[in-house]
């Protein structure tokens, strides 16, 4: 998308181009092409396969009959992260009884990487902030897949203290990603 | 406060499993929350399974496939999937509100124009003297019964209705932009009746045309009687 709002405009009116994009040729070029960014962005929210497998399908299968083949890529791109966040947001109501996370409105093309998650730069920001173990402990069971042993083993601490470790961690973390903590 | 909720979620969550449902308070959510954009920002830890992919390929062609509502689907699990689908679909519809929609104008596709409007008791009924319609002049009428927008390119006449096919607000007529626009939701059409903009999840359709003819210096739109000369 360019650069190019009127920054007091409610919402920018997009015009039928007079040569119209002659966007996905059938379903199945839908699909091909927003499967990837689609699941990415429910994994980025929900983080776990299981979840975010069952969300992309809901979304594909909620979203491909009524659409529309005359609609651009970028409309239907837009289309399916509507479709996305309406879905996502069932989910929470549905299993945690609250908005843990959400799909937002944003300038970025729903297929770019900052659309997609900025789950990295947050995680990156929170970690920084946390003391050298806690960052350690978060790192090894998170980012690196290790088991509660592993970790334990590689921090030179018993699995019992890994266990407070990354509980303390986490609240920890979860205080800074919110803008309380240090 | 469910500390065995938690635990129980975050240990899933980490070993690849799907977590199970409880009700977590304010900093429990926010505990989870951090939990998922830790495992989330693990690199390349969200590729999606080419198993999965294949799969889901597979069902949608099976959906899309389907013949519309009447017949049974092969599976039972399949009509509960359509199902979901399709709620969540109208609930989407309901949130791409805020999104710039799809707008139509493809040739091909969608009929170029909604078609001829033709009244049962229909009359020819005066709009406007010849005089006051040249060439390239959008003219404004007002029936009662109808109201519209008659013009004249290269010598011919056209008309179209002027009330939005979305959710019928008058529309008017911007010269310098040469189009008709709706006052409540920023849908134009071109002065022959295509959609040239909109805002809402599905494109309106284009404006009806009226039959117009010109008699004795006098442009006549084949309109229903007026509401208070009952046919």
């Amino acid at each position: 998308m360019t650069a190019h709002h009127d920054p007091v405009g409610p919402r920018p009116l997009r015009a039928v181009p007079a040569v119209p994009d002659t966007g996905y040729p059938d379903w199945e070029a839908v699909y091909q092409d927003n499967v990837s960014w689609l699941y990415r962005t429910l994994f980025a929210r929900v983080g776990n396969r299981a979840d975010a497998e069952d969300l992309t399908a809901e979304v594909f299968l909620a979203a491909l009959r009524p659409l529309r083949l005359t609609a651009s890529v970028g409309e239907v791109r837009a289309y399916l992260r509507a479709t996305a966040r309406t879905v996502l947001a069932a989910h929470w109501r549905e299993t945690l009884g609250r908005e843990i996370t959400s799909i937002e409105d944003i300038e970025q093309p729903p297929d770019s990487e900052e659309a997609i998650s900025t789950a990295p730069q947050r995680v990156a920001h929170v970690l920084d902030r946390l003391p050298d173990r806690y960052r350690r402990i978060l790192e090894l069971r998170f980012l690196r897949g290790n088991s509660i042993k592993e970790s334990a083993a590689e921090l030179g601490t018993t699995v019992a203290n890994a266990k407070v470790l990354q509980h303390r961690a986490l609240r920890l973390a979860a205080q800074v990603n919110d803008g309380g903590g240090p | 406060m469910n500390a065995r909720g938690l635990r129980r979620y975050l240990d899933d969550l980490l070993a690849g499993r799907r977590p199970k449902a409880f009700e977590p308070n304010d900093f429990e959510a926010a505990q989870i929350r951090t939990a998922i954009e830790l495992r989330a920002a693990r690199p390349g830890g969200d590729e999606p399974r080419s198993e999965f992919l294949t799969d889901l390929q597979r069902r949608l062609a099976e959906q899309m496939s389907d013949e519309p509502p009447d017949v049974p689907p092969k599976h039972s699990s399949t009509r509960r999937q359509v199902i979901v689908g399709t709620s969540a679909a109208a609930a989407a519809a309901v949130a791409a509100v805020s999104i710039d929609r799809a707008v139509i104008g493809h040739p091909g596709e969608a009929p170029a124009l909604a078609g001829q409007l033709t009244p049962n008791d229909g009359s020819w009924q005066q709009v406007a003297a010849s005089s006051q319609v040249p060439d390239g002049r959008m003219h404004p009428f007002d029936l009662g019964s109808l109201t519209g927008f008659v013009r004249r390119v290269d010598g011919k006449l056209e008309a179209v209705s002027g009330v939005c096919t979305h959710q019928g607000c008058r529309l008017w007529f911007d010269a310098p932009e040469d189009r008709l626009r709706c006052p409540c939701h920023s849908t134009s059409f071109s002065p022959t009746g295509h959609v040239l903009t909109h805002q809402l999840p599905i494109a309106p359709k284009p404006l009806p045309t009226l039959m117009v003819r010109e008699v004795d210096g006098a442009i006549e739109v084949l309109a229903p009687p007026r509401p208070d000369e009952p046919a």
